[in-house]
């Protein structure tokens, strides 16, 4: 098993009409035996921003750490919201700095730039950007996810119907993976706010 | 992550699984997931992993599908020809000590745990597991597969002699539920086969229909 399958876990977004979803599932485990159900893999950078990460559970909680303190540096300085772009390029030189000794872990970006406008991008663990008009996938179901969410995805739907089309595409994909599952989180991000729902599906 | 796919190709269809099997006074009754998978993929959901010997003997399988698929048709043929020269159905024992012969003397081919339970006029309801060395262990209770680590202490805690029928089918529910929220290769539906003198019965429990604990 390879250390990105160690703790299992998926992340997936999606763009929607002036809105962005991004969810995840909730299990951390010891290869094959799950040791907690209330995992959190998504995490706000600021209001229109979240990250989501995969992969080595103690690498996505150091990125957490490490990406907080970059943005409260940068607003310090620019005295404004870091733009999803901009913050995709942050995370990207970051990964690459540790080229040969890298962090075990493959992120997704969500947010809406400027004009309310959806962001979209996904990388490896080395930081290689691939932003993406419609859909973002990453975690040991990539494959499974991009397969069910190719299969749901529709451009410009609202955010209640991107909100069902995430939670299928993601539901779908996680009952296919051993090392996923257990519990589920979708956030749907619109200029006017975050609305977070828990999802209720298979544990086990 | 492996993008060529080399990983997942070659690995082979294994049942991580939780089986599990109990004998009370007339019979037995028998359980198991439904997951098999390739490396963590899912290969089949709702697989059935109780495979019938005769009418009234059964086993539950666990290890390589493969190894098992093949090793359980070798013993069904035996048991057939077997019937037929007695004149009557086979011994549970029989089934067991011919599972025994072929995982004992192939120990370094195969990777197969099987449990055989089953009723005959002789012996009553009775269950035998064999693990992964060949050795032949006759218990009033047996558990086997990866999930079955997490359910020991469930079930040492909770078996006791002398349980009706109900109270196994509940025993065999909740603990395969207990495995099935722990290990990752354990999981989808729970299938329960019941047997007594009067032949056997299958039992069906979706998700949804299964006990509840503790959910963290």
């Amino acid at each position: 098993m390879s250390i990105l399958e160690y703790n299992g876990g998926c992340v997936i977004a999606m763009a929607g009409k002036d809105c962005v979803a991004i969810a995840s599932d909730h299990r951390l485990g010891v290869q094959l035996t799950t040791v907690a159900m209330d995992a959190t893999r998504i995490f706000p950078m600021h209001d229109k921003l979240y990250l989501g990460l995969t992969g080595l559970m103690t690498d996505i909680t150091t990125l957490d750490q490490l990406f907080r303190f970059r943005l409260e540096m940068y607003e310090m300085r620019e005295n404004r919201k870091i733009k999803p772009k901009t913050f995709s390029n942050l995370v990207s030189s970051t990964l690459y700095g540790k080229r040969f000794g890298p962090y075990f872990s493959e992120p997704v970006i969500a947010g809406l730039d400027k004009d309310n406008k959806p962001f979209l991008c996904s990388m490896d663990l080395l930081g290689c950007i691939a932003e993406a008009d419609d859909f973002a996938v990453a975690g040991t179901c990539a494959e499974s996810l991009l397969g069910t969410c190719e299969t749901f995805y529709r451009p410009n739907l609202e955010p209640e119907d991107l909100f069902e089309t995430v939670s299928q595409s993601l539901l779908a994909a996680l009952d296919r993976d051993c090392i996923s599952g257990w519990g589920a989180v979708v956030h749907i991000i619109t200029k006017d706010g975050v609305t977070t729902r828990e999802l209720d599906g298979r544990m086990d | 992550m492996d993008p060529y796919g080399q990983e997942w190709m070659n690995a082979e269809h294994s049942m991580g699984t939780s089986i599990m099997a109990v004998a009370f006074d007339g019979g037995v009754v028998m359980g198991a997931d439904s997951r098999t998978t390739t490396g963590a993929y899912i290969a089949n959901r709702v697989s059935d992993k109780i495979t019938p010997m005769t009418d009234k003997i059964y086993c539950c399988r666990s290890g390589s599908a493969a190894d098992t698929q093949i090793i359980s048709d070798y013993v069904r043929y035996y048991l057939s020809m077997h019937d037929i020269e007695l004149g009557e159905d086979p011994d549970v024992d029989t089934a067991a000590k011919l599972f025994r012969e072929l995982c004992y003397h192939n120990k370094g081919q195969l990777m197969a745990g099987i449990i055989v339970a089953g009723w005959d006029k002789h012996k009553g309801g009775q269950v035998f597991t064999i693990p992964l060395g060949g050795a032949l262990v006759q218990q009033p209770f047996a558990i086997g597969g990866s999930g079955s680590s997490y359910i020991y202490g469930y079930c040492d805690s909770n078996f006791k002699e002398g349980m009706t029928k109900e109270e196994c089918m509940e025993f065999v529910k909740n603990a395969l539920s207990l495995a099935m929220a722990r290990d990752g290769s354990s999981g989808g539906v729970v299938r329960l086969v019941v047997i007594d003198k009067d032949g056997s019965e299958r039992k069906f429990f979706p998700g949804n229909k299964l006990p509840e604990f503790w959910m963290g």
